[in-house]
């Protein structure tokens, strides 16, 4: 088991391969330089989005990180695990492990992709989970409640959309809400305004915030999903007074 | 070359080098033809452990990947709520400790008894830090925002109904491998406190050392996928 990399201390380790500490240390600098490759490249790739005013694909960005991710696991577990210099039978349990995980997506993703045509039943509308809307079900035997936190009734919203009607009570006024929202942001230097909302009220000089959203282009962001904000008429329209405007254009509507 | 990296020559004391935990002292498990055998197997033994853990971790990889794929939106909206730096902190922070666990058992190979403490301490500290990051830095923050799993979500400014389910992943991915930082921290404990008192490992029984590492290396291993699913994609 003698490699050209390890030092032969056959008295000392007892005929185990020992890895050279120059050897671990190589590695350890690679893997901090890949990490920094990484973080670059996710902000390389912010940068040429922002300054070309181009939108990349998805797929750069997620082969990109999973690409240097998968070489640094690779490094990992053949040297610092010993894989390379183990014998065979522990990477072959690993990759086996490996080739599960893989049959493990491979069918989910098969399955998401082509269940609607596998089943016909499945084609109609389809009942998403997972949004809190089913909260208002109360327990079915009122002396017994598996849930032991403090119940809450989302009224059939979603649980982000009835917390944002709080919030909403809350402020009192639409405004007041965003407007509460941005001191706090902008005091902790957060950057949750995907859709730009402050600006869309008029705030403008918020655009000063460092914000990664302002630098990607945002994609389908389902745009006043609540009722909000009209993005077709923030354009134009930079006055404090967004919310009355927009309440005004309905009325004339209708 | 190796002068002040050098194994350990001085004796133990007497009531160590006696003791029957003290690595020279130790024997192995009788139905073993060899040392060597019952050193092979246990080590087989926590590979397939460990892709037991990779098998448990692949489940949170499907549903990141499943969400992703039915909400878009919301996985996009919940990446950016995530700072890239506290990521690549917590991932500077976990290689330096793999490299000492790394090198914690060539240490013990080449019995450098202070040397396997220095760096079994240092992969401590590492573990407490990367903790320290998480609560102080992360999950203090965000739940002060009101951005929490499930029914306790309280975030008023999340734009897409299905953000809740974005947080729900990251309270179960990460926790899940927060709690494995502590369990690989115990059992690296563990071999400090035995490595302290009795200098339980030495070139030939070091493989308590060895599994511990193997343990914490795949705790590494799963945060260099969680950085950039969490941090980087979007």
């Amino acid at each position: 088991m003698s490699n050209h990399d390890t030092t032969a201390h056959e008295e000392h380790a007892h005929g185990h391969p020992v890895v050279s500490w120059q050897m671990q240390l190589g590695v350890l600098l690679v893997l901090l330089f890949f990490t920094f490759t990484t973080v670059l490249f996710y902000n390389a790739e912010k940068w040429v989005e922002a300054a070309f005013e181009i939108h990349l694909p998805l797929w750069v960005n997620i082969v990109g990180a999973m690409s240097i991710a998968t070489v640094k696991a690779i490094l990992v577990c053949m040297y610092f695990m010993g894989l390379r210099y183990d014998k065979a039978l522990n990477t072959f349990a690993m990759l086996f492990c490996l080739f599960c995980v893989g049959l493990f997506l491979a069918f989910t993703m098969i399955d998401l992709e082509s269940r609607d045509r596998v089943y016909t039943w499945k084609q109609g509308e389809v009942i998403t989970g997972g949004t809190g809307s089913g909260l208002n079900a109360l327990p079915r035997d009122p002396n017994f409640n598996a849930y032991l936190g403090k119940t809450i009734n989302t009224q059939g919203m979603s649980i982000v959309e009835f917390r944002r009607q709080q919030g909403l009570e809350a402020a009192g006024s639409e405004k007041a809400f965003w407007s509460k929202h941005y001191h706090h942001h902008a005091e902790h230097r957060h950057s949750a305004d995907i859709n730009n909302y402050f600006a869309k009220l008029g705030y403008d000089h918020h655009n000063e915030l460092s914000d990664a959203n302002q630098s990607v282009p945002r994609r389908g962001i389902t745009p006043g999903l609540f009722g909000a904000v009209d993005p077709a008429d923030t354009h134009d329209s930079h006055n404090d007074s967004h919310s009355d405007d927009h309440g005004s254009s309905d009325a004339a509507d209708h | 070359m190796q002068t002040t990296l050098d194994a350990d020559t001085t004796p133990a004391p007497a009531h160590i080098a006696n003791h029957p935990t003290h690595w020279r002292n130790r024997g192995f498990a009788h139905h073993w033809k060899s040392r060597d055998d019952d050193f092979e197997a246990s080590k087989f033994g926590m590979w397939l452990f460990l892709t037991t853990e990779v098998l448990l971790f692949a489940g949170i990889f499907c549903a990141y990947a499943v969400f992703r794929l039915l909400y878009p939106d919301a996985w996009a909206n919940g990446s950016h709520h995530l700072d890239w730096r506290f990521g690549a902190g917590n991932t500077v922070v976990l290689l330096i400790s793999s490299w000492t666990a790394a090198s914690a058992v060539r240490c013990a190979q080449l019995n450098k008894q202070k040397w396997l403490k220095i760096n079994l301490i240092i992969t401590l500290i590492c573990a407490a830090l990367f903790v320290f990051i998480k609560l102080k830095f992360e999950y203090a923050v965000k739940l002060g925002d009101g951005k929490a799993p499930g029914t306790f979500f309280s975030y008023a400014y999340a734009e897409n109904p299905y953000e809740v389910l974005w947080w729900s992943l990251y309270y179960m991915g990460t926790g899940i491998h927060a709690l494995h930082v502590l369990i690989g921290a115990s059992l690296l404990g563990w071999v400090l406190y035995r490595s302290w008192k009795y200098q339980a490992y030495g070139p030939t029984e070091y493989l308590m050392v060895e599994n511990s590492a193997l343990y914490w290396h795949l705790v590494d291993l799963v945060w260099i996928f969680l950085f950039p699913l969490l941090y980087l994609i979007h």
